[in-house]
């Protein structure tokens, strides 16, 4: 129980809040305005991480340009992605994002060459070399815990994810509530009148596919540097469904919903390891931790009978048709 | 007055079927037009191939003596050729104000980063000005999914005008509308077309709507135009009466 009480451990959620938030922030943008049902999320975020990792620990890019580079080669995947397959109807669209994001984990645990397959990160570099890409970040990190005065890792860490993460919410809210982003939500509630009334619909789902996949991109980034290694086994579908629990957890259509879906998905997923009180007690370790998969479908079914709008939504835009 | 939309031997079939089996007549500028026919007569399928929401199998539309009939939609309705749509497309999470809002064309602010502050502006005085006209201004910033089926059609009227068009497809712009709504409707309609010089092409089961607003009346039956003229023309046509009435009357 000694976690509980933790302030490290406490910072180490709120990290992954922090990152799960920049990720769900992508398709809040995606299904929220404009309606695109994107269960691919995570290839976006994984081309990311792994962008950057192969950049630094391969080409020994500094990580200045290699970030940057990553979250443009994210977004760019989004426009590949979408050109071929945003014309076709939704539920076809939605089918496709999930064969991509499983095709970017094959590729990338065959890949052996390029990505260091089901090794992981660590080898990317030469046989027998345990390859590294966040040296540059370790020391930008150290630097900014110095300037602030934070003696921890993970706090530090938690200063900037959510500095990063509040930045982008700010910039998101700013341009969705622009004619721009009204035109999105036009699309959302009905593409056929959108087109009717002059609005080039395709082009606005390809902008909005590659700035969701690009925010996917940042997320990547910051997974890749919390944790030091990654491997494709990081990446499976289920964390685009983490995504979407958050999204609805939040509510669907408004920005600041989604750092508070996922302030509550971080808190319940961490928080259910602590239960370990009889009679859950009788469990070991490794089957409480599915306790929690059962708790956040609990509180998914809960919200969608009692609060359908989720946490922030409005329950009038609910009963519309 | 010339002709401002040309419609040449258009035929669209769905699965061996000819929806419009080469349908041939023109809109001249400045007219109403209403488009006629009985259930299933190809209207629906026709306002679709000219507005680029169906493609067609054969034969031309032109618009201002271009060709529109291989372009998108957005495209068709950017030149002034613009649609309603039978039920009315309510953006119904938006409020009825974004709803005209979003019609605006030409909107800077549309762009991603745009500034589009005092296009935003102008928008805004003709969106009210609109809502006014049709007695929506009460609910503009209501969600327009609390409308009634009547005030979506009138809302669907006046976002389509949003956009400036030039020639304006109205897709049985009547259905629905409460009979003193209907006068009201028409009344509109005409004022706009004195005022702003819209052209309007209308398909309407209501044939005394019809005769009394169209300048020129199409009659369309099984895909093809069977007759073409004044109300009074149309009106004494014995293929037209045929085509509603059944070949065995009288």
């Amino acid at each position: 129980m000694t976690a509980l009480v933790s302030g490290e451990f406490w910072a180490f959620v709120g990290v992954v809040a922090g990152i799960y938030t920049i990720l769900t922030l992508g398709l809040q943008l995606e299904f929220g305005f404009t309606g695109l049902l994107n269960f691919g999320h995570v290839g976006f975020m994984a081309i990311g991480a792994y962008t950057m990792a192969i950049l630094v620990a391969k080409e020994g890019l500094s990580m200045w340009l290699a970030a940057p580079a990553a979250v443009a080669v994210s977004g760019a995947a989004g426009l590949l992605l979408g050109l071929p397959s945003l014309r076709l109807r939704a539920d076809y669209f939605a089918i496709v994002t999930i064969a991509f994001s499983e095709i970017v984990r094959y590729v990338a645990t065959n890949e052996n060459a390029l990505t260091g397959g089901d090794q992981g990160t660590i080898a990317l570099g030469k046989v027998g070399v345990a390859a590294q890409y966040n040296g540059q970040w370790t020391r930008f990190q150290t630097w900014v815990g110095d300037r602030l005065h934070i003696g921890s890792k993970d706090v530090t860490m938690l200063v900037i994810v959510w500095a990063a993460a509040i930045v982008l919410l700010a910039l998101t809210w700013l341009a969705v509530r622009t004619p721009w982003g009204r035109v999105l939500r036009a699309i959302r509630e009905d593409e056929d009148a959108a087109a009717s009334l002059g609005k080039n619909v395709l082009a606005y789902k390809l902008q909005v596919l590659v700035l969701g996949s690009a925010l996917a991109g940042v997320a990547g980034l910051f997974y890749a540097w919390q944790f030091s290694f990654f491997s494709p086994g990081d990446f499976q579908p289920l964390l685009t469904f983490f995504a979407w629990m958050i999204l609805i957890l939040g509510g669907l259509g408004r920005v600041w919903a989604v750092p508070v879906g996922a302030a509550v998905f971080g808190f319940v997923f961490a928080g259910t390891r602590f239960l370990d009180f009889a009679p859950l007690s009788s469990f070991d370790s490794a089957e409480r931790a599915y306790i929690r998969l059962i708790v956040i479908g609990l509180v998914i079914i809960g919200l969608v009978v009692f609060r359908p709008q989720g946490l922030l939504g409005k329950r009038s835009e609910m009963v519309l048709e | 007055m010339s002709s401002q939309l040309e419609v040449r031997e258009v035929a669209r079939a769905f699965g061996g079927v000819a929806a419009v089996d080469g349908a041939t007549f023109d809109v001249e500028a400045g007219s109403i037009t209403g488009l006629i026919g009985p259930n299933g007569a190809g209207k629906s399928t026709l306002f679709n191939c000219i507005t680029g929401y169906v493609r067609t199998d054969s034969g031309s539309v032109l618009f201002d003596g271009q060709r529109v009939d291989r372009s998108a939609p957005h495209r068709i309705a950017r030149r002034g050729l613009v649609r309603t749509f039978q039920t009315p497309r309510t953006l119904t999470r938006m409020t009825v104000r974004e709803n005209v809002l979003v019609a605006t064309p030409g909107h800077p602010g549309e762009r991603l980063g745009g500034r589009g502050r005092r296009a935003e502006r102008e928008a805004d005085a003709r969106a009210r000005e609109l809502l006014a006209l049709v007695g929506l201004d009460a609910h503009a910033d209501a969600l327009a999914g609390t409308l009634s089926g009547g005030q979506r059609k009138l809302l669907d009227l006046v976002r389509a005008l949003q956009t400036r068009p030039r020639l304006l497809l109205l897709d049985e712009p009547m259905a629905g509308v409460s009979p003193t709504l209907r006068v009201e409707l028409l009344r509109h309609i005409l004022e706009l077309r004195a005022r702003d010089g819209i052209t309007l092409l209308i398909v309407e089961h209501d044939l005394d709507f019809v005769m009394n607003a169209s300048d020129r009346v199409v009659v369309l039956n099984n895909g093809r135009v069977i007759a073409e003229g004044t109300p009074d023309e149309v009106r004494g046509d014995e293929r037209v009466v045929d085509a509603y009435l059944g070949t065995h009357h009288g």
